[in-house]
């Protein structure tokens, strides 16, 4: 019943998206009410079975799996290709705020989209499909056709509805985020074949639970752990983005529309996380205790020059992308910790950046509905004509910032946590010093973040009134009934994970516990041999320097 | 008697294709009207489907010059759904004056491509490519008569020639060689795959020395066919030379022909050259997608760039029959799977290439045909339908899932990448290694160009709309192909089962190929299934 319900909820938006294209000479308004319906019926079953989600975290077998042969006709290459879909500790919460996320898309493209409604709306539920899919998939195979698969929609909706620049946008997302997962899906292929080739099984085997149970018996060979993780990597790491492949991200997010940026900031760049977690780190524990060091080096560089080039912005889309790129940062930091605080804080923190910046995105839709730019400079003290919009953003800047009470302190506290527990109490002794500098450096983000953002927000929202001359033909309005729907159940969510981190955390728990635990077995192992090889250098060189002492005593 | 009433019997499809071809050609002499000629076309390829799927796999292995097998079989299949597909494409296109001709001529190529599909014997394999060579010279000049036609028909005909000397050489050497032109025999009639069964039985040949310069000889000739380095030259003109119509047959039938002809004498036939095969297949490989792909970024021409599509598809082709052959020659590792996934892949690739220039028929008119890329711009708006069946044929080509492309890219990287993390000595691993990088690098370049297409129609502002004037039987082609690349995406299994089969019935083996291919096929010459 509930596998079922899991399915339903996967493919309702697919459902919706063709009977878009049935109810299309409707026209507009038939096109939106429907969209509004599936999504929200949709968020209905995500959030029941959210709701019905052991609240200790799945241990053994997933919640509310479903295991179907897709591939087993396939005759004799052995190609055990199954249509495998559950939920865990790692995927739930992404699955659920996807649902709630597409909600809030599609009332904001309400009024903003005035052409080709119908396809619009239909290709929203189709990048609904991949998301909800691609965090629920259990076989490599099927994450990876998600995985892929939200390319296309999301193309659409930049290329089609974006701003001036949109084909150049749509065509570089396209092809840079391609080119990455190309390469991961060789590496993905080769986990597969060495499983064949280890595990004495006839068929090649694409279960995730499987192959990460079997690589861990069977461990790669160490170079070929490397090559893989660099193959997954270049995938994952173009979609987080991870500095310094993030250079479509600015651009994309610009010229998308408001709920294309939402989206994009607020579900899509968590897949290369999930990614890391989902394969990389579970996988390939070894490489990944290699790597710790550069990919926390990249994950701070990522923290600073976000925030730097965040603050140099005078557009608004333009700083709350860059925002992004120091955010994910932090998600990737605290990931590569590899300690409990800081993976947990990194998977709450996916979350978190989906809810305020998919807030924030939204926020800057509606300025650009009303006043037809995104620029700073044109803007000042708007909170006058609309205190509620106001409201929202100071909310959603405080959530974004870390402020205590509010969801973006829980996650961003738990990863610094990790990482300096990492950088002091468990770090390998060569690489003490990197770690330790690693976090204070990452520290100095959550300044720079908390900087940029205020000064957004005072710019344009408080101060003397300053308007574009062409807005003032037309009167400007507060949020109506259908902006502050939108916007409403994040910031229940803001508040929740802020006070009750407790409900969020404990759920995700065992999964995340055995998915780095082989990773941070292999730092300490590193740690344990380099320390004892350091003790037992100190014992001989102490022995060595009390010899003569202990001789001239006699 | 040299042709038996066996052989005949099992080549019924291809006797009824040829009777209709001659009475298409013959009646046109009398009556010229287009409808009539294409209907009696279509009932012929229905017919002969018909008649191919009475055939069955028979209980015992054939030694004759043909050969009956899941592989044979599978590739009729799909040279029968091409004709119908052209047909379709060309059934209000095609010069009413000479659309007999046209017809028949399409026919007689489909008939070549099935007998290269089941050719177990060399004069006949040969025979079968001259098939598709002649009648593609007269469909050629058929199609548009300018300068620029003149100048493609011409270039393809020497070059054809050209191609089918070196292939003639080629086989020469191999009856030279081994003294048959059968190519996979039985105990007592021996046939090249005994003969070349491994490097000791070749060095006790006289000639043994020599049969690499065979080989190069045999894939040089084939290659013209798949369009791969260093032949794969005259592709772009000839294709930008010609109409939309012409030019999809071109991609698509003799690819398919090239395919069954390098599985069956290349790979098969010649167990012992395997190893040089492999590095020569590899090395075509990297260097053909690579030509093809950087070569399509820049073009503006339409039927161009899917020709260097072509050609690059051409080397994706290639990684599978090299990791074929690199298996056959690291004897008791247990991979395979390169043959099932040049085949599957040449299907999908088919599917998906006849889908596009199906559509862009259709686009076109019998005055104006659709080459630019600027052409299409605003299509998303004016021809929805057929932007989508573009699109989906676009996304599907560069291997983008859930589309049929994507399974082959699957298919074909899994068999590379399997010798590539094998223990398989000489180098081996390191360059399939390679392969599949640089492959995987191609996909992605590949996607740009694929990528522009699509923008552009969906993107890009109207200029003036294409005429549509194609006729409801291309419309119903493009239908056909694209639904079938959606559905091939959703349900892979059962392709892929077919190619399975394929491998496995033309390897003469069971699930895993643990021996070497000839001590197979003797295993099943002992216990027929």
């Amino acid at each position: 019943m509930i596998s079922q319900q899991l399915l339903l909820t996967i493919f309702l938006p697919l459902a919706g998206a063709i009977l878009m294209w049935i109810i299309a000479p409707l026209g507009r308004h038939a096109a939106r009410v429907v969209a509004l319906a599936v999504t929200l019926l949709t968020l209905f079953c995500a959030g029941q079975l959210v709701m019905n989600f052991p609240p200790g975290g799945t241990v053994a077998a997933d919640f509310a799996p479903t295991d179907a042969a897709w591939l087993a006709n396939a005759g004799n290459l052995g190609l055990d290709i199954r249509f495998s879909v559950g939920l865990d500790g790692l995927g739930i919460w992404m699955f659920g705020l996807s649902a709630l996320l597409f909600v809030t898309a599609v009332l904001i493209s309400w009024e903003s989209i005035d052409q080709r409604e119908p396809l619009y709306y239909a290709m929203l539920l189709l990048l609904e499909f991949g998301c909800l899919g691609v965090f629920t998939a259990r076989d490599i195979i099927l994450f990876y056709v998600f995985f892929e698969f939200t390319l296309i929609p999301l193309f659409f909706l930049i290329g089609i509805w974006g701003s001036e620049d949109r084909r150049y946008a749509a065509s570089k997302f396209f092809l840079f985020t391609l080119a990455g997962s190309m390469l991961t899906f060789l590496g993905l292929l080769a986990i597969v074949v060495w499983d064949r080739q280890t595990s004495g099984f006839d068929v090649f085997r694409f279960s995730i639970a499987a192959l990460t149970e079997s690589l861990q018996a069977h461990p790669l060979p160490r170079e070929w752990q490397l090559l893989a993780f660099l193959a997954l990597f270049a995938g994952f790491a173009i979609k987080v983005p991870l500095f310094p492949l993030h250079t479509w991200l600015p651009l994309a997010h610009v010229q998308a529309p408001a709920a294309g940026s939402v989206i994009l900031a607020g579900v899509l760049l968590k897949i290369g996380v999930y990614g890391f977690l989902r394969f990389s780190v579970p996988m390939l524990p070894e490489a990944t205790a290699t790597l710790m060091p550069w990919m926390l080096w990249l994950a701070v560089a990522g923290i600073i020059y976000g925030a730097l080039v965040a603050l140099a912005q005078t557009d608004l889309k333009k700083l709350i992308a860059y925002s992004s790129v120091s955010h994910l940062g932090f998600c990737m930091l605290g990931l590569f910790a590899l300690t409990a605080a800081g993976v947990h804080g990194s998977v709450l923190q996916m979350v978190n950046h989906g809810l305020s910046t998919g807030g924030l995105f939204a926020i800057v839709g509606m300025i650009y509905e009303r006043y037809h730019t995104r620029e700073i400079s044109q803007l000042g003290g708007l909170a006058r004509k609309t205190p509620w919009l106001a409201f929202f953003m100071v909310l959603f800047t405080f959530s974004s910032i870390g402020v205590p009470g509010l969801n973006g302190f829980a996650g961003e506290f738990l990863i610094l946590l990790g990482m300096f527990q990492r950088a002091w109490a468990e770090a390998p002794p060569l690489l003490a010093g990197q770690l330790l500098a690693i976090a204070v450096l990452s520290v100095s983000g959550v300044v720079l973040g908390a900087w940029y953002m205020l000064w957004l927000v005072q710019r344009v929202f408080f101060g003397p009134l300053k308007e574009p001359e062409a807005a003032s033909h037309h009167e400007i309005h507060d949020m109506s009934w259908r902006e502050i729907a939108a916007l409403v159940p994040l910031a229940v969510f803001v508040f929740w994970i802020g006070l009750r981190p407790g409900d969020f955390l404990s759920r995700m728990e065992p999964t995340l516990e055995a998915a780095r635990g082989p990773a941070a077995a292999a730092v300490a192992a590193e740690t344990r041999s380099t320390k004892s090889e350091i003790r037992n250098n100190t014992v001989i060189s102490k022995a060595a320097n009390a010899l003569p002492d202990s001789v001239s005593d006699f | 008697m040299f042709v038996e009433w066996k052989t005949i019997s099992l080549l019924w499809p291809e006797v009824i294709l040829g009777a209709a071809a001659t009475s298409i050609f013959v009646g046109g002499a009398f009556t010229k009207s287009r409808a009539y000629w294409a209907v009696a076309a279509l009932v012929s390829y229905v017919v002969a489907a018909a008649a191919l799927f009475n055939i069955g796999l028979p209980s015992a292995p054939l030694t004759g010059p043909v050969n009956i097998d899941v592989l044979s079989l599978g590739l009729r299949g799909l040279a029968l759904l091409v004709g119908l597909v052209f047909t379709l494409i060309a059934s209000r296109a095609a010069d009413p004056e000479l659309a007999s001709e046209f017809f028949g001529s399409l026919m007689l190529v489909v008939l070549g491509v099935m007998l290269v599909a089941s050719a177990n014997e060399l004069a006949l394999l040969f025979l079968g490519l001259e098939m598709i060579s002649i009648p593609t010279y007269v469909l050629l000049f058929l199609g548009r008569r300018d300068r620029a036609t003149s100048e493609a028909t011409m270039k393809y005909f020497f070059l054809s020639i050209f191609s089918s000397a070196l292939l003639l050489y080629g086989l020469t050497l191999l009856y030279g060689i081994s003294g048959t032109t059968i190519l996979v025999g039985s105990g007592s009639t021996p046939g090249l795959a005994d003969a070349f069964a491994d490097k000791a039985a070749l060095a006790a040949k006289p000639l043994g020395a020599i049969a690499p310069l065979a080989l190069i000889l045999v894939i040089a000739g084939l290659g013209f066919k798949l369009a791969i380095a260093p032949l794969q030259f005259y592709a772009p003109d000839v294709y930008q030379g010609t109409t939309n119509a012409n030019a999809g047959l071109l991609a698509v039938a003799p690819k398919i022909a090239g395919i069954a002809g390098l599985v069956r004498l290349a790979i098969v036939a010649l167990p012992g050259l395997s190893d040089f095969a492999w590095q020569l297949l590899l090395v075509l490989a990297v260097l053909t997608m690579t030509i093809g792909n950087i070569c399509a970024l820049w073009q503006s021409n339409l039927r161009r760039l899917l020709a260097y599509s072509s050609i690059a598809h051409g080397g994706y082709l290639l990684i599978g029959l090299a990791a074929a052959a690199g298996a056959t020659s690291a004897v008791g590792a247990q991979f395979e799977g390169g043959l099932a996934a040049a085949l599957f892949y040449v299907g999908v690739y088919a599917l998906a290439n006849m889908g596009a220039f199906a559509t862009l028929a259709w686009l076109g008119s019998p005055r104006r045909e659709v080459s630019g890329v600027d052409e299409l711009a605003g299509l998303g708006h004016s021809h929805p339908l057929a932007a989508a069946i573009i699109a989906v044929c676009m996304f599907s080509l560069a291997g983008i899932p859930p589309l049929a492309g994507f399974w082959g890219k699957l298919t074909l990287f899994t068999s590379a990448i399997e010798i590539a993390t094998s223990t398989a000595g000489g180098g081996m691993s390191r360059w399939f290694l390679i392969l599949s990088v640089v492959a995987a690098l191609n996909a992605a370049i590949a996607a740009a160009y694929y990528l522009r297409i699509v923008a552009v129609m969906f993107f890009q502002p109207q200029t003036s709309a294409p005429p549509a004037g194609g006729g409801i039987g291309a419309l119903a082609a493009a239908i056909l192909c694209g639904g079938l690349v959606l559905f091939v995406g959703a349900f892979p299994g059962r392709g892929l089962a077919i190619a399975t089969q394929s491998e496995a019935g033309v390897k003469g083996d069971g699930p895993t190929l643990t021996r070497s291919v000839s001590e197979g096929l003797h295993a099943r010459a002992m216990h027929p299934r």
